[in-house]
């Protein structure tokens, strides 16, 4: 035979499984050197995948002059980006993705009601360009990671893998010094110890559900962990630390560190 | 919860969590008090140094590339915090304020078996209260492979990148400086304000803010002195407000400077070569545009020191 038939036809013809969208068209939020570097490392983006979660957040007020986590308020934070996550990655699965790449989670407070939280999570949803069936979390599904195309390209020549997007949350309430707390102290600096403990308690809790969410996922290691401290909506001395972060594991071949290439150091000359 | 919980008697579990949390409480404040880490903690940090419960980084992933590239394990996320009450002096209280922060941070590291933190962000939580102020360090504990363990981790308020393209040049960042001075000047013939001269300087008020800053940053230096041989990276902090007592003017001036400190060995240059590289992107590129490590002082960083 003389004729060949394109490699890319023969994906198609072969019918197996498609590197596209079922409706030949692939969408994604991803910019164009995120586009170039998730396709350098092997990945074809398929679709944006969503999910969202209006959730009603309970009520729930601290002893005034208590340290105390408000579990009502953490678990209706936590529950809510799980529903949010679980919806993008049901939509990431029924599309037939290997992973999500590059995903946002969101907050927004529905103007009418106090009590009512938009939780967003949008991604995109990339399959292996060989069919390669090694990247997909613990449970056979999509993987799902909040790094960006260059985190990601980044991560796979570090010798790992994207697992599942971990999360840990706590709300807590900060006691108030009592009125008369402040006399001891005129003229003298102190170490406001219950604000201090309140701080260092509520971000622990955060990180250790979050190693906790590492460790059910079956990974080695949660990679770009940020913290964040918010409030949304609520009393003046409640505060949310979020911890969040990419758990990973190492590649089925995994890349010695002496194999890991020397970045070159450059001198950007513009102005 | 429903509404109506409140009034139902509190399930077993409910009151084995609140006994929990009681405890947790207790063990914390005993460890403000200098006592031992609480228990929870250790079993976050040891697990992780272990191996029996995964690695937590703050580290990117091109960070994490590099760190193992280079013999760097991350171990675990760790942070500390003392939220200060400043009683009679709010400027010196920084001092006070991050050299307790530091002190914490590196119990943290000590008991995940580290050699360093890496990665170490100066943060600030505002919370009210105009005269306290909450100081936060957060960074990744790491492990340097064929070293023991360091009986005091050196603590580096650099990304792991340059972490990285420090130690290759002999350097080691090895944590936080501060100096921190104020001063009052009593003008009491109300000559500073010179409201009838022309163009003429202020000698009163320039030698207020030359006095204020060589002491802040001879503090630095002192400050320095037993963590390395220098620094860099300055914060600089400076305000300065006016006031009227008995019908005197009164002008309060502060600085504030935190800095990297870093133990160099003398003339020894990068060992890399650097290519020159023309950006052909218009406006901010990864190249050309950085953003500050810290969030703390970040409120007045238009105003430099010197």
């Amino acid at each position: 035979m003389s004729m060949q038939i394109p490699a890319h036809a023969a994906e198609r013809l072969k019918g197996l499984r498609s590197s596209m969208h079922s409706t030949g068209v692939f969408t994604s939020d991803f910019s164009v050197n995120e586009f170039l570097l998730v396709r350098k490392a092997g990945f074809e983006p398929i679709g944006l995948c969503v999910g969202s979660c209006v959730y009603h957040v309970g009520i729930q007020y601290g002893s005034w002059n208590k340290n105390q986590e408000l579990e009502v308020l953490s678990k209706a934070m936590y529950h809510a980006r799980e529903l949010a996550t679980t919806r993008m990655r049901a939509e990431a699965t029924a599309m037939g993705a290997d992973g999500i790449v590059g995903v946002k989670l969101t907050i927004k407070r529905l103007e009418w009601d106090e009590h009512l939280l938009e939780f967003i999570a949008i991604g995109t949803g990339v399959v292996h360009g060989d069919g390669h069936r090694g990247f997909r979390a613990h449970d056979g599904g999509p993987f799902t990671s909040d790094l960006s195309g260059q985190d990601f390209w980044s991560l796979l020549h570090s010798g790992y893998r994207p697992v599942e997007m971990v999360m840990g949350s706590c709300v807590y309430h900060v006691a108030h010094r009592g009125l008369f707390a402040g006399i001891g102290t005129v003229g003298r600096n102190v170490e406001l110890e219950n604000f201090t403990s309140a701080l260092y308690e509520a971000r622990e809790i955060a990180i250790e559900r979050m190693q906790f969410e590492a460790s059910a996922a079956k990974a080695e290691g949660v990679v770009g962990v940020d913290i964040h401290e918010g409030s949304h909506g609520w009393q003046t001395h409640v505060i949310e630390f979020f911890a969040i972060g990419t758990a990973v594991l190492p590649l089925d071949q995994e890349i010695t560190p002496e194999k890991i290439g020397e970045p070159i150091m450059v001198l950007s000359v513009n102005d | 919860m429903g509404l109506f919980d409140i009034f139902k008697k509190p399930t077993p579990e409910a009151l084995a969590a609140r006994a929990a949390a009681e405890q947790r409480n207790a063990e914390m404040q005993a460890f403000l008090q200098g006592g031992a880490l609480p228990s929870a903690m250790r079993a976050r940090l040891e697990g992780a140094r272990a191996g029996t419960m995964p690695w937590t980084a703050t580290l990117t992933p091109a960070e994490l590339l590099i760190a193992r590239s280079h013999g760097l394990r991350p171990i675990a996320t760790v942070s500390a915090t003392c939220w200060l009450h400043y009683g009679w002096s709010w400027t010196l209280g920084h001092s006070e304020g991050w050299t307790m922060a530091l002190r914490r941070l590196k119990e943290e590291a000590y008991a995940a078996g580290a050699n360093a933190v890496l990665d170490v962000k100066m943060r600030t939580i505002r919370l009210g209260g105009a005269i306290s102020m909450d100081f936060t360090l957060i960074g990744t504990a790491v492990r340097v492979e064929g070293l023991e363990p360091s009986g005091d981790p050196i603590v580096a308020t650099v990304p792991a990148l340059e972490f990285v393209k420090l130690l290759e040049a002999d350097v080691v960042p090895t944590g936080i400086a501060i100096g921190a001075h104020y001063e009052w000047l009593d003008d009491w013939n109300n000559s500073a304000r010179m409201a009838w001269y022309g163009n003429i300087e202020s000698p009163q008020l320039s030698g207020l803010w030359e006095r204020v800053r060589t002491r802040a940053h001879q503090d630095l230096r002192a400050n320095a002195r037993p963590q390395g041989n220098g620094v860099l990276a300055h914060v600089n902090f400076s305000q300065s407000f006016e006031r009227e007592q008995n019908n005197r003017k009164q002008y309060l001036a502060r600085h504030i400077v935190a800095a990297t400190t870093v133990d160099a060995r003398r003339g020894v240059p990068l060992p890399h070569d650097v290519r020159i590289v023309v950006d052909l992107h218009a406006g901010g590129t990864p190249l050309t545009r950085t953003r500050p490590h810290h969030e703390s002082y970040r409120f007045n960083e238009s105003e430099g020191a010197i």
